[in-house]
């Protein structure tokens, strides 16, 4: 009698427990975890405002008249929204010249980043060669030297040569590797992960180190190539010293040295000068949302480890 | 079919010695015409009076012995630029590193916001100084209209910002914290790189999520951190555009950066031998602070391979 009470008991303290450990756990897990989604949605969505913010201020503020700028965050929403102002900003300034001009220098940065920076990284990931290790270091080392002890002596040797006031400092470096360290290091590490049997086979039926660059290395690293690229296009497109620098002639403008133009030639008009701010933005927003899914791979993939 | 494969292999890496050179040929002349050559010829000159005009004259140290004994602005732009980062450089690392813990929890939508967060970075800084320039705007700005109610609280003047010798070099630093998402990035790769069986070990030994972030996250982000790190020095000791198109170094000279200070040589005065002494000064500093950084590598972290 005692014994099968004791049994029972032992049955109803383990249907217990079972039923403990499907049951109680569980609902706690589950709802422990959804208290720390929500808060973290919380905090990113906070930070995220401050984020984002100065973009829509952006956006209002240039589609607001003259006398809703002075009344601050009175007016959150222009009471009618001023479209005549990226009319302005694109009258005031030869914009779409400085657009075409900056393009023109994008595609000749892009088109020289990636000829050099792949066939370097090529190189150092794939080949064996006499130096090949130290001259990596000395790539990397090249990474913290200030652009300023090389600006110096460059722009003396354009000068000697005659390069001033063209495209061409702007231009030949990106296909001498200038600048692109970082790229080749990216590119490397996407050409290590390759595994080595593919590029075997490919050696064994006679192809050469060049089919196997061009038919099997680029295509698969289609994302670290959109990174390099998104990369090379913010770089000039945003960049201001370069052309101020080494341009002279008005035709040849850039659109960061025209949208420098407009804010001393319209200093206090914040409306338009935040109508021609987010025209400049346009082109490297589109690319980067078209292209940011490669991109956040392009880098996530590269690891760095130091 | 082995020995075919070998001796397929062995012709190609004969091959090899020659054809690494071939390959890296751009990158090699533009190493010797865009980086040895001008090394050596800015070290060169920074021992000159070279002006552009004439031909170089050697003066031995004098452009050093100026600068470092007889120049007061030299020493207002190092002290702006220590100052700038001493403060920036730390303060970027840990916003960085803040969103990047922040989102590399697995929730939904977190493609969107890794898109916000990064936002920032794609726009140049000629737009996001005229943007600052106007959300600082001490009068109809959007910042001082946010805290209004704080200045009406504590009965004080609003603050003038980028207009004020003494809150410029902080507006600039704040300023800056927008693109801390760059940083970001290169920590969630490395995040995303730590083998989820550390997080699994580390709950059956019932470690909480806070011990985890510091027992685990962190001292595996070591690498990643000195790499930002050292990116933010270099970066902010040669940053100077933010300066030049907002404050123009102003107000009184507060916001003139040592880079401001070398462009200005070169450009205004034509002063070459002297921006090179300059650009040689600032060589020695960031390599001392990397050199720095770099001894903190006893405490890195590496996972697997140590290359």
């Amino acid at each position: 009698m005692e014994v099968n009470k004791n049994n029972e008991k032992i049955e109803n303290n383990e249907v217990e427990i079972t039923t403990n450990v499907i049951q109680k756990p569980f609902m706690t897990r589950k709802r422990k975890k959804l208290i720390h989604d929500i808060i973290i949605h919380m905090v990113l969505i906070l930070f995220g405002t401050m984020f984002i913010f100065p973009f829509l201020w952006m956006l209002t503020t240039a589609l607001k008249t003259n006398s809703e700028l002075l009344q601050g965050t009175d007016v959150l929403f222009p009471a009618v929204p001023q479209w005549e102002n990226f009319r302005l900003a694109i009258k005031a300034v030869p914009f779409f010249l400085y657009i075409k001009n900056s393009f023109i220098l994008v595609f000749f940065a892009v088109a020289g980043t990636l000829f050099s920076s792949t066939l370097t990284a090529y190189a150092f990931a794939k080949l064996e060669w006499p130096g090949r290790d130290a001259l990596f270091v000395v790539m990397l080392a090249t990474m913290m030297i200030p652009m300023q002890v090389l600006l110096i002596p460059t722009y003396i040797m354009y000068a000697k040569i005659g390069w001033l006031g063209t495209r061409l400092p702007l231009i030949v470096p990106f296909f001498l590797g200038g600048g692109s360290a970082f790229y080749i290091f990216l590119l490397r590490q996407f050409f290590k992960g390759i595994p080595k049997d593919l590029t075997e086979s490919a050696i064994v039926d006679g192809a050469s180190h060049f089919k196997i660059f061009i038919k099997i290395m680029l295509p698969l690293t289609k994302p670290a190539l959109i990174t390099v690229t998104l990369f090379t296009f913010m770089f000039v497109w945003n960049d201001y010293f370069g052309p101020l620098i080494y341009l002279s002639d008005p035709d040849h403008l850039t659109i960061a040295l025209g949208l420098r133009a407009f804010q001393s030639q319209y200093s206090g008009r914040y409306n338009l000068m935040m109508a021609a701010s987010i025209l400049t933005m346009l082109p490297t927003l589109l690319i980067f949302f078209f292209a940011q899914k490669s991109f956040i791979e392009g880098i996530t993939f590269s690891g760095i480890k130091g | 079919m082995a020995t075919q494969k070998n001796k397929a292999l062995g012709k190609l890496r004969s091959e090899e010695r020659v054809l690494g050179y071939i390959f890296a040929s751009p990158w090699l002349i533009g190493l010797i015409i865009l980086g040895v050559f001008p090394i050596a010829l800015s070290f060169y000159l920074s021992f000159t009076n070279y002006d552009m005009l004439g031909a170089p004259g050697f003066i031995w140290f004098t452009n050093y012995r100026i600068l470092l004994s007889n120049d007061s602005l030299f020493y207002t732009a190092l002290f702006n630029t220590l100052y700038h980062v001493a403060i920036s450089v730390p303060l970027g690392l840990l916003v960085g590193i803040i969103l990047a813990l922040l989102l590399n929890s697995k929730i939904k939508g977190m493609g969107i916001y890794r898109t916000i967060y990064y936002l920032p970075n794609v726009v140049s800084v000629v737009a996001m100084s005229l943007l600052w320039l106007w959300l600082f705007q001490p009068s109809f700005g959007l910042v001082n209209n946010l805290l209004s109610p704080i200045y009406n609280f504590f009965k004080m003047e609003p603050l003038l910002w980028y207009q004020s010798s003494d809150m410029s070099k902080i507006t600039l630093i704040l300023m800056g914290l927008w693109t801390a998402g760059g940083s970001m990035i290169i920590y969630l790769a490395q995040m995303q790189d730590i083998p989820s069986e550390l997080y699994e070990a580390a709950d059956i030994d019932g470690a909480n999520g806070l011990q985890k972030i510091f027992k685990i996250t962190i001292p595996l982000m070591t690498p990643s951190i000195v790499f930002n790190f050292i990116r933010g020095l270099i970066g902010g000791f040669q940053d100077l555009t933010v300066s030049y198109i907002m404050t123009k170094g102003g107000p009184g000279h507060s916001t003139y950066y040592y880079s401001y200070y070398l462009f200005d040589k070169m450009m205004s005065d034509n002063a070459m031998g002297m921006a090179s002494a300059m650009a040689w000064i600032l060589l020695v500093i960031t390599l001392v602070i990397t050199m720095g950084a770099l001894s903190l590598n006893k405490y890195v972290f590496y996972l697997g391979d140590q290359s």
